[in-house]
């Protein structure tokens, strides 16, 4: 028998439902009877056979539900168990490979919505189980068979953000055979882990692990890296998305340059270096991003440039071209990964413990700039007041995590950081005094807690708690006092610099992005995955995937293997060469619509417009999310599946069973 | 003070009381940043005042020792901490609480129920002196305010109000067993 005969014989037979009610172990049956449950459902009409299960799921749950279609000839198939975001495919797919069209399956959730909500009510858990489940048959007779169509896949990549998470992603997408554009904002790619010192638990120099995977990047020939550029527009779905790229104007033919730096040299203009510096020492208006940047050329800065032509004049090579516009590339790629980063919290709206009002208080991003042996001190550590070494340093932890002035959530490397911060304070300088001010050290993962050991070996002083009031001596010294909760003692802490461990908030332009993308937003604000367990780097929208702080606050290692998830799932599209597009869609009755067009700017997917005064539906991209259904005056649109007839006849079932 | 804490000292009835206060169960976010009291005025003052460590009483119910402590009363109610918590931990409010459930089993500190007794005998916690009435003159105002103590009658209306709230009771009957 083949598919489309099995349809046509659904439709001519006579309705014939099969009901599996799941114990899953106590979690419904300790609350609900299933049996009676059973024995109720298989009086109502058209229901063939209701038995109980102790976990439908399982191998022996499925196989009972195939042989019984078989056996039963069962032309629609009734699961009463638990939630569909986890389960529903699941039977789907046993369904299907019964041979019956995998949308004459319905589902009804007696778990979530019954029994672990009325644990202490048997008898009326086991009364609303009935009329769920009663519900759920009237749905069941009404169900029409759907099919999910095929569409090829582009075999390119599109990589957003290539700090450590999007290049690990766009090397796995690459040495797996296929093209990937890597778009980066920066003129550089490396994203923070470039700026930052040493990394953690192992002290080993950020850049010079960074650095030969950037150089790895360049090199690998499937990678095309697009620095200096944004993502402007992405229309389509998977497998066919169309990308357009905006590429800033670097003022500078970007394969003239070598990055040899004369034009630095004779740039009269010099402004604080904020990109790269976090606003210490300067750059001139026409600069390389930094020594191990990649790709190695300069840009000019024109906000800043008066014109004076040194540039030009210095440039052996005539790649400066000061009439550069930014230019544009279409992309076709079949799937996203985004990547785009964080922002590091910033204390200066807030003045969170004098930040803004004392030179003296810092923040981590600041202070990795300054012991970096390549950053603007050349690795010496000074006080920004009066550029001497200080003697007294304290960490204060959890500045804009854990706040609810500011951020609720623990940002999670900041502890890390600080200990690794604090080490290298004291191999640098041994007479130092460094004191971490926390409430809870969080050091989780291999080698993690060893490290903070290390640190209490070392010297470091802690001071459970955290500073309220910091104030500023006339030596320019920062007083923070602190309870130190161990000994219930307050204590004045005189320090000569005091560094704040801020953490990490979702960026503007990774919200620019999710917005461009529709991708979901966390309470957070930063991207939502599609479970937080089972699919924890893909998103609702199929083909597009999140890595690294993209989808909150993480540490290196953390986002490397997310930016390796991303590419493995993303590739598994690539290698089949084709997706399947959701089978529920939106339906429009020609007769009744009158084409008004108020659903075409609802739909978030862009699957609707109106061509020669008819409104046409681009099933591939519908998700059948049923916006516009509920936008339509007329009543024209209908979403399969969830027709009208099929609800309506689910709530005139709440209360007793009727024919609809 | 070297007593080891028991679980029979954990009264979970208290506890409950002061949860009765709107947000009171919030001492339960507490995660001891500290910046309550290291920010505290009277902490400054009176090391042995310390809003984090009632407020911590008060969540694992030791009502006896946190009702009977002369500390408990120290508090200016300043809100600098109440502003200042991470957690969003009403520490004045819940303070407050705990003072008025104290008051209700009969804990107060005696300064506290003199001034109570200024109130009954002259509808001023802070009554005015000659002191305040020269100053009173000094920059044209008639010497006596128009409170209570202008109007007699008032007096006995506050009197009244004040018999009839139980107010008398709180603080007067105390008096005699102390």
């Amino acid at each position: 028998m083949t598919e489309q005969e099995a349809i046509t014989n659904e439709e001519s037979e006579e309705l014939r439902i099969g009901a599996f009610i799941c114990e899953c172990g106590v979690n419904i049956a300790g609350a609900v009877d299933c049996y009676a449950v059973a024995d109720y459902i298989s009086t109502l009409p058209n229901v063939v056979t209701a038995v109980v299960n102790k976990y439908t799921c399982s191998d022996a749950g499925q196989a009972e539900i195939k042989n019984a279609i078989k056996d039963l000839n069962l032309n629609r198939v009734l699961v009463a168990s638990c939630t569909p975001k986890t389960h529903e495919p699941i039977f789907r797919a046993c369904v299907e490979e019964a041979g019956l069209n995998q949308y004459l399956f319905e589902f009804v959730n007696i778990r979530e919505h019954c029994s672990w909500i009325h644990m202490w009510e048997k008898e009326d858990a086991t009364r609303k189980a009935k009329e769920l489940v009663r519900m759920g048959v009237a749905r069941a007779a009404l169900l029409e068979p759907l099919e999910s169509s095929e569409v090829p896949v582009t075999n390119k990549a599109l990589v957003i953000g290539a700090g450590v998470t999007g290049m690990q992603a766009a090397m796995d997408i690459g040495d797996m055979g296929f093209k990937v554009y890597l778009v980066e904002q920066g003129p550089s790619i490396g994203g923070k882990m470039a700026q930052l010192d040493k990394t953690f638990p192992t002290n080993d120099c950020s850049i010079c692990i960074l650095g030969p995977k950037m150089v790895e990047v360049a090199r690998n020939e499937n990678i095309e890296i697009m620095s200096y550029s944004e993502v402007e527009e992405v229309d389509g779905y998977v497998g066919n998305f169309k990308v357009k790229v905006k590429h800033k104007p670097r003022y500078l033919n970007i394969d003239e340059c070598t990055g040899c730096g004369l034009c630095t040299e004779k740039c009269p203009v010099e402004v604080p270096y904020t990109e790269f510096n976090e606003g210490i020492g300067t750059r001139k208006a026409i600069y390389t991003p930094f020594p191990q940047a990649v790709p190695l050329r300069a840009l000019v800065d024109k906000s800043i440039c008066i014109d004076c032509g040194a540039c030009i004049k210095a440039c052996e090579r005539g790649a400066i071209d000061m009439d550069q516009t930014e230019t544009f590339s279409e992309l076709d790629v079949g799937v996203i990964v985004v990547t785009a980063g964080y922002d590091v919290y910033d204390p200066e709206p807030n003045h969170d413990f004098g930040f803004g009002f004392y030179d003296n208080v810092i923040t981590t991003m600041e202070f990795e700039r300054l012991i970096n042996a390549s950053g603007p001190t050349m690795g010496k550590v000074v006080r920004p007041s009066d550029v001497q070494p200080p003697k007294r340093i304290g960490f204060v932890q959890c500045v804009g995590s854990r706040d609810k002035n500011s951020n609720i959530y623990c940002s999670s490397f900041c502890c890390m950081a600080s200990l690794k911060n604090a080490q290298l304070l004291k191999e640098k300088y041994p007479e130092t005094e460094v004191y971490i001010m926390y409430m809870d050290m969080r050091t989780p993962f291999r080698m993690y807690e060893e490290f903070y050991n290390r640190a209490r070996d070392m010297g470091i002083r802690f001071i459970r708690g955290r500073p309220a009031e910091v104030t500023e001596n006339e030596d320019h010294n920062i007083i923070a006092r602190i309870e130190d909760t161990l000994t219930n003692e307050i204590v004045n802490l005189e320090l000569d610099l005091m560094v704040l461990s801020v953490g990490a908030v979702a960026s503007e332009s990774t919200e620019t992005i999710r917005q461009i993308l529709k991708v979901s937003k966390a309470a957070d604000g930063f991207m939502m995955e599609a479970h937080p367990k089972l699919k924890p780097v893909d998103t609702t929208l199929d083909g597009i995937f999140i890595g690294g702080m993209t989808q909150g606050p993480k540490d290196i290692p953390y986002s490397i293997s997310q930016g390796s998830a991303c590419a493995a799932r993303a590739t598994r599209f690539l290698a089949q060469g084709k997706a399947m597009t959701e089978g529920i869609t939106a339906k429009v009755d020609d007769d009744i619509c009158v084409a008004c067009g108020v659903c075409v700017p609802m739909c978030p997917f862009q699957a609707l417009s109106i061509e020669d005064d008819k409104l046409k539906i681009l099933t591939a991209l519908c998700k059948g999310c049923g916006t516009c259904m509920a936008a339509c005056p007329t009543g024209a649109l209908d979403q399969s599946h969830f027709k009208n007839e099929q609800l309506l006849a689910q709530v005139k079932n709440v209360f007793a069973y009727g024919e609809v | 003070m070297s007593d080891i804490i028991k679980t029979s000292d954990f009264d979970m009835e208290f506890r409950d009381e002061v949860f009765k206060e709107p947000d009171a169960d919030k001492i339960t976010l507490c995660f001891n940043c500290t910046g309550c009291t290291s920010g505290c005025p009277m902490a400054e003052q009176e090391p042995e005042y310390n809003i984090r460590k009632f407020l911590r009483m008060a969540n694992l119910g030791m009502k006896d020792a946190l009702l009977n402590s002369p500390y408990l009363w120290y508090c200016t109610t300043c809100y600098k901490c109440q502003e200042r918590c991470p957690q969003g931990v009403k520490n004045v409010d819940t303070l407050l609480k705990i003072r008025t459930i104290a008051i209700q089993n009969g804990i107060m500190l005696d300064n506290h129920r003199k001034v109570s007794q200024l109130v009954i005998k002259l509808g001023h916690a802070v009554p005015i002196n000659d002191d305040a009435k020269e100053k009173r003159k000094d920059v044209g105002l008639d010497d006596t305010p128009p409170t209570v103590h202008k109007f007699e009658d008032a007096l006995g209306e506050v009197q009244k109000l004040l018999k009839i709230s139980g107010f008398n009771e709180l603080v007067a009957e105390k008096e005699e067993t102390s």
